[in-house]
């Protein structure tokens, strides 16, 4: 117990101290802190005066197409877009020419030449691919023809207003769990699982490679017992692993916590209906030791190699299946009863990711639950037991490649 | 303190590398363990620290079985190596500690160590920018933390300069002066012969000799003269010498003839024989081998 505590300080300390670590963990929890402040900044940006959608369904900025030149029909027809358009079209161009000559000296971005009967043309010297300038004219004009035929219809502005608003009242209940609602978030918390377990899976591999690789792993198996050794190391990947998430799941709270008033309803409601108590114990058990498995099948495979460029290929065995965890996970969100959603639940390589997000999109049932959850603690206690076997293994033998199914034989048969 | 190895045995796959070796070092000696390459020194050593499971034999210390990860030892291997991303003092404090040291002893013995080795300044250093020579005293330090009882060195003078070699015998002889066991390994037989009391000779998996030094050169010269003449061009000396003493075999060695008498006490009708040819002696008396001629003779008659 002494000397794992030795393995885990040092290791844990080793990794806090990196400077690539800190980097990251910094630049994230900048990122997490600014993402969680969009809504304040959009809303800041709102209040500074800026012209936006506002009146009745026919009112639009004259903001929403800058830079444009026009070209009207009638005088009839310049005074009904008027209030639409804004003061611009008030100032028309005489014909198409001259406006022609006002895109060519650059007076103007893009030109429009509206007919009588509302149809219309949109003259561009340049077009960038962002500029939907057309798009919006047609949807506006388009309106204004909709309210044309209405009033030639006799029906009035608020006539029309109300049957465009017009809505049926109805209540939803969700017995269970809304998938519609929780999808966001628990996806977001699955993503942060998945980087964890490649970020750190590949870290702990690297650690025991490169022990091999420099000879280090004869001192420290002469030192101490290899089970004081992988178990410190793995704790200490993991520690250093919940330390970041945690730091960054602070950045992510205090960005909430500052920002909150501004956020729509939807978000806010959003977060409450995922992150339920029975959600979050889900989650952090799957999280957790399914974390932990990945982290002891690194470690085993790490100690398989001998020299540091064999690491990736001996490591992908296991990173083709956590990926394939992950695609099940998305799979399972769409289909959380489907009977693949349900197997790839209780196997514990893919229930780290597909049991938090089953939890999160249906009622899984109490049985499965705890069937998956027993799964996944004695598949975590044979990991631990065969990367310890591995390990030792690993570290009598330098040289030429070996089986996996080979290394497994030899490694129990030594315990 | 007594360690005794009996009856060794090691195969890897369908191949025996060590067919039942027997030795035993005691505290306060330095042992040497000698043989050439692939004779077996490192597979002995390892199966000593429990890297590699013997197929049959035991190691006793004091007639108990040895349980090397229980004892203080410190273990240089054949292989080298330590972190080399991380600062010196801190993994020798580590690996002190692995070994069972509190941090203050730990942190101690770590600084003592690197400040003995007169590499005080790369405490704070990554491993990796210290030069070939300063890691490998580095490492040497590493086998000396925590003052271990029992101290097992696989080919440390290797990479070694003169200078820093002296440092670390100076070490040895200190440590076995505090009544410490030393067991190394080398192929360097002048510094065996220098800091070892006991020797063993491995050849092919089985031990050749093993004992005192001293016994052993004196065994390993019974019954042989040295001589040596002043004027060296002498080429027809060994054959006049055969025909006046036809049981002597005579060996040209070390600018001289080692003289063997096997066995027959001939020193005083030598001597007469040859102060009877009018020849000018540099030096006439009892043959002492050097470790290297005992290895190449002894290696030789297996070969």
């Amino acid at each position: 117990m002494k000397d794992f505590r030795t393995v885990f300080l040092y290791e844990l300390k080793t990794q806090l101290t990196k400077r690539s670590a800190i980097v990251t963990t910094v630049v994230i929890m900048v990122i997490l802190l600014a993402v969680s402040s969009i809504p304040r900044l959009i809303s800041l940006f709102d209040a500074s005066g800026q012209p936006s959608v506002s009146g009745g369904p026919s009112s639009v900025s004259a903001g929403a197409i800058p830079d444009a030149g026009f070209v009207i029909g009638d005088h009839e027809l310049q005074g009904l877009l008027a209030p639409v358009l804004g003061e611009v079209v008030s100032r028309p161009y005489a014909s198409r020419d001259e406006m022609v000559r006002a895109l060519k000296d650059k007076q103007i971005k893009v030109g429009f030449v509206i007919n009588k009967d509302l149809s219309w043309e949109a003259v561009y010297q340049d077009r960038s691919m962002a500029d939907s300038s057309d798009a919006a004219l047609g949807g506006i004009l388009s309106r204004v023809k909709r309210e044309r035929m209405l009033l030639d219809l006799g029906l009035t502005l608020e006539n029309f207003s109300a049957i465009e608003t017009a809505q049926a009242e109805g209540t939803v209940t969700v017995m269970g769990r809304s998938g519609m609602e929780n999808y966001f978030v628990s996806f977001a918390m699955m993503l942060a699982v998945y980087m964890m377990v490649l970020l750190y899976g590949n870290g702990v591999s690297s650690v025991i490679a490169r022990e091999k690789d420099s000879r280090t792993m004869e001192i420290l198996i002469t030192s101490t017992r290899p089970s004081s050794l992988i178990l410190g190391k793995v704790a200490a990947s993991g520690a250093a692993a919940v330390i970041m998430f945690g730091a960054l799941v602070l950045a992510g709270l205090a960005g909430f916590q500052l920002n909150k008033a501004t956020y729509p309803p939807m978000v806010l409601g959003m977060f409450s209906s995922s992150l339920t108590p029975g959600f979050i114990w889900t989650y952090v058990f799957f999280s957790l030791f399914g974390f932990i498995l990945y982290l002891f099948l690194f470690a085993a495979l790490g100690s398989t190699v001998s020299k540091m460029e064999d690491l990736s290929s001996a490591t992908a065995l296991v990173q083709f299946l956590f990926i394939a965890a992950y695609l099940l996970a998305t799979l399972s969100a769409q289909m959380p009863d489907s009977t693949l959603a349900v197997i790839g639940s209780v196997i514990p390589f893919t229930s780290v990711m597909v049991m938090p997000l089953r939890g999160a999109m249906t009622t899984v049932p109490w049985g499965q639950l705890i069937l998956s959850g027993l799964l996944m603690l004695l598949t975590v206690a044979f990991f631990a037991f065969l990367s310890i076997k591995i390990y030792r293994w690993g570290s009598l033998n330098y040289g030429n490649k070996t089986k996996l199914s080979r290394i497994v034989r030899e490694a129990l048969r030594r315990a | 303190m007594v360690l005794e190895i009996l009856d060794i045995k090691k195969s890897f796959g369908e191949r025996e590398v060590l067919h039942g070796i027997s030795f035993a070092v005691s505290s306060g000696r330095a042992m040497g363990f000698l043989g050439r390459n692939g004779a077996g020194k490192s597979t002995t050593i390892r199966c000593l620290m429990d890297v590699f499971r013997p197929d049959s034999g035991r190691f006793l210390l004091d007639s108990v079985p040895f349980q090397p990860r229980k004892m203080k030892i410190g273990y240089l291997p054949e292989e080298r190596g330590m972190y080399q991303k991380n600062e010196v003092l801190a993994q020798l404090v580590y690996f002190a500690r692995l070994r069972g040291a509190n941090q203050t002893d730990a942190l101690k013995s770590a600084n003592h160590w690197v400040d003995y080795f007169q590499l005080g300044d790369y405490k704070r250093k990554k491993l990796e920018t210290l030069s070939k020579g300063n890691q490998q005293k580095i490492q040497i330090a590493q086998a000396f933390l925590n003052e271990p009882d029992i101290l097992i060195l696989d080919e440390p003078f290797s990479g070694l300069d003169p200078v820093n070699a002296q440092v670390f015998k100076d070490a040895i002889k200190s440590f076995v002066k505090e009544g410490r066991l030393v067991i190394f390994s080398s192929h360097q037989m002048g510094y065996v012969e220098e800091v070892c009391d006991d020797v063993t000779l491995i050849h092919e998996g089985r031990i050749l000799l093993s004992g005192d030094l001293s016994d052993i050169k004196l065994e390993e010269g019974r019954s042989k003269l040295f001589l040596s003449l002043l004027d060296e061009g002498d080429s027809s000396l060994p054959e006049i010498m055969h025909r006046a003493f036809p049981g002597i075999l005579i060996t040209p060695a070390h600018g001289g003839f080692i003289l063997d008498t096997q066995g027959e006490d001939r020193q005083g009708d030598l001597l007469k024989w040859l102060s009877a040819q009018d020849l000018v002696i540099r030096r006439f008396g009892l043959y002492e081998p050097s470790l290297t001629d005992i290895f190449i003779s002894k290696v030789g008659e297996q070969a």
